[in-house]
């Protein structure tokens, strides 16, 4: 058949799956059909030797009602919801080793660092210099008038910065695991270590000690859970490519991220709760320490028992 | 034949051919989207600076921009309109998945988190030489949420059937020669009037003639095995 007479046979069909595939107009039931037969028109006109032009605009077709064909999503409304509520801390509680290593590295770290400049005040400034300890010093200082902030730091000012800084905090975390799983354990040390010198500096005095540990109790629940949750999710990613099991190893980290995914949505709204927290809450000198102390201990036992217990009940996903 | 497609094979039996993008043009599209993203914030600063005047809640919605814009842009951008930030759009690549269809937020949130590993140790190094080493141009994003990225087809417009008097070839031609014939024609208009004739002088031992001749000839073959 010649070129010609094979488009005027089939021109028809070609412009009503144009139209279907813009996915304004036409009735979309139709479109699996004519997919098929457009299919067909391709696989003749490359076997024949038709022109070029028209191949590719054939192909062009194939490949828009393919994506429109099986790229379309079925609508799953309750997903977010179920990674949260029940994916999320099952999948925390199967990495329970990785979330020991995780704990470690943070909660170890810092209070190894704490006592060490608990009884040896010292050691600090080999960590931190005097500029740096006296400033958190002032920050924390009782007749300061907003806690946990050097200058007049405003209350938006101050939760967009947390948002900014931490949440990419918790970001870079995450991707940093995929060397190995190794910068991701550098960064809980890091900020473990950072946190023990702080908090045991500051512990030491006590007119700061009640400041700082009001300020920090309540938001620390979700910021610090937060980090070690995209540590947690970073150093699989790291794992999954030094031994990938069965799998090839791209085909590892790919099974591994798209496990880790909900455990980074919840490390990562964590980081921004606690950010609201932190920007609203915790600094606010009118809430007497006694009610930061109780809110920040019901967040903590929430935040483990969370993690301890949802989920535990109902299907287990494949 | 040796080129860098990628060629998908469909439920129906066709196969699909993706052409992925090389190091060079991603990063010129990365390059731009780097401007209009410093473009577009410099605009949202001014913007704040005379709806709400300087001061803390200034600078705390400033921050909150900030980080909704650097990590969000791309996602948003990659799912709902298809593949591609305005960069991309620009140059004309889209992000879809290794099975050619589009991302989804999952995969766009992994690959573009995953930038920040793709950055170290510096300058976007360990991106590039993920995408040297691997056949398909992926980054260590793209090798971890399973997408590529590829040209997007470009629609060229269709010609209306050849004009000239159809003529039957002197001697048979095989498939692949009719194709490059049909594909010469249709390409010509588009080339300057020397290569034209130069091509067309190469058809001497078909035509017999050279130059605008052996063109017109050419025509009339063209439109004798399409018509």
């Amino acid at each position: 058949m010649k070129q010609a007479q094979f488009e005027a046979q089939h021109a028809a069909l070609w412009d009503e799956v144009a139209v279907l595939v813009k996915g304004r107009q036409g009735d979309p039931r139709r479109l699996p059909a004519l997919y098929r037969q457009l299919c067909q028109s391709l696989a003749l006109a490359r076997q024949r030797g038709y022109s070029p032009l028209l191949t590719e605009h054939l192909h062009g077709l194939v490949l828009a009602a393919h994506r429109r064909l099986y790229g379309t999503q079925p609508e799953r409304p309750l997903t977010l919801r179920r990674w949260l509520g029940v994916e999320l801390p099952r999948r925390v509680r199967e990495e329970w080793r990785l979330l020991l290593l995780a704990c470690i590295a943070f909660w170890g770290v810092a209070l190894a660092v704490g006592f060490l400049v608990w009884y040896q005040p010292h050691w600090a400034y080999s960590w931190m210099d005097w500029q740096q300890l006296n400033e958190y010093r002032q920050m924390y200082d009782p007749g300061h008038d907003r806690v946990g902030r050097s200058g007049t730091g405003d209350d938006v000012k101050m939760f967009g910065f947390y948002i900014w800084n931490n949440v990419s905090i918790c970001f870079r975390t995450f991707a940093g695991g995929l060397f190995g799983g190794v910068p991701a354990l550098v960064s809980l040390v890091y900020n473990g270590m950072h946190g023990g010198v702080v908090a045991a500096w500051l512990s030491r005095d006590a007119s700061t000690a009640t400041v700082f540990w009001s300020f920090v109790v309540t938001h620390s629940s979700f910021e610090i859970t937060g980090l070690i949750l995209s540590g947690v999710a970073g150093m699989r990613l790291g794992l999954s490519l030094i031994r990938p099991g069965r799998f090839g190893r791209r085909h590892s980290l790919e099974a591994a991220s798209r496990r880790m995914f909900p455990v980074l949505v919840g490390a990562a709204l964590l980081t921004v709760l606690a950010a609201f927290f932190e920007g609203f809450w915790s600094a606010a000198g009118a809430i007497p320490p006694a009610a930061k102390f109780t809110v920040g201990g019901l967040c903590w036992a929430l935040v483990i028992g969370f993690f301890a217990f949802a989920g535990r009940r109902g299907r287990h996903a494949a | 034949m040796l080129d860098g497609r990628l060629s998908l094979l469909t439920p129906e039996g066709v196969s699909l051919a993706l052409v992925p993008a090389g190091p060079a043009r991603r990063a010129l599209a990365w390059a731009i989207d780097f401007v209009i993203w410093l473009i577009a914030l410099f605009v949202f600063a001014i913007a704040l600076r005379f709806a709400i005047g300087s001061g803390g809640l200034n600078e705390g919605i400033f921050l909150v921009g900030l980080f909704v814009s650097y990590w969000g842009y791309p996602v948003l951008c990659e799912v709902y309109f298809g593949g591609r930030t305005l960069g991309k759009r620009w140059l004309g690549l889209e992000v879809v998945r290794a099975d050619g269809l589009p991302v989804g937020w999952r995969e766009s949130a992994t690959r573009n988190l995953l930038l920040a590993a793709d950055f170290l140790p510096l300058c976007y190094a360990a991106g590039l030489v993920s995408m040297l080493t691997d056949p398909q141009f992926r980054r260590l994003g793209d090798l971890v949420a399973g997408t590529l990225v590829v040209y997007s087809a470009k629609p060229r417009p269709r010609q209306a059937a050849l004009d000239a008097a159809p003529m039957p070839l002197p001697f048979p031609l095989d498939p692949e020669q009719q194709r490059a014939l049909i594909d010469l024609i249709e390409r010509a208009e588009r080339l300057p009037l020397s290569r034209r004739l130069e091509l067309a002088d190469l058809a001497e031992p078909l035509t017999g003639l050279r130059g605008e001749a052996s063109l017109e000839r050419l025509r009339a073959y063209a439109a004798g095995l399409t018509r």
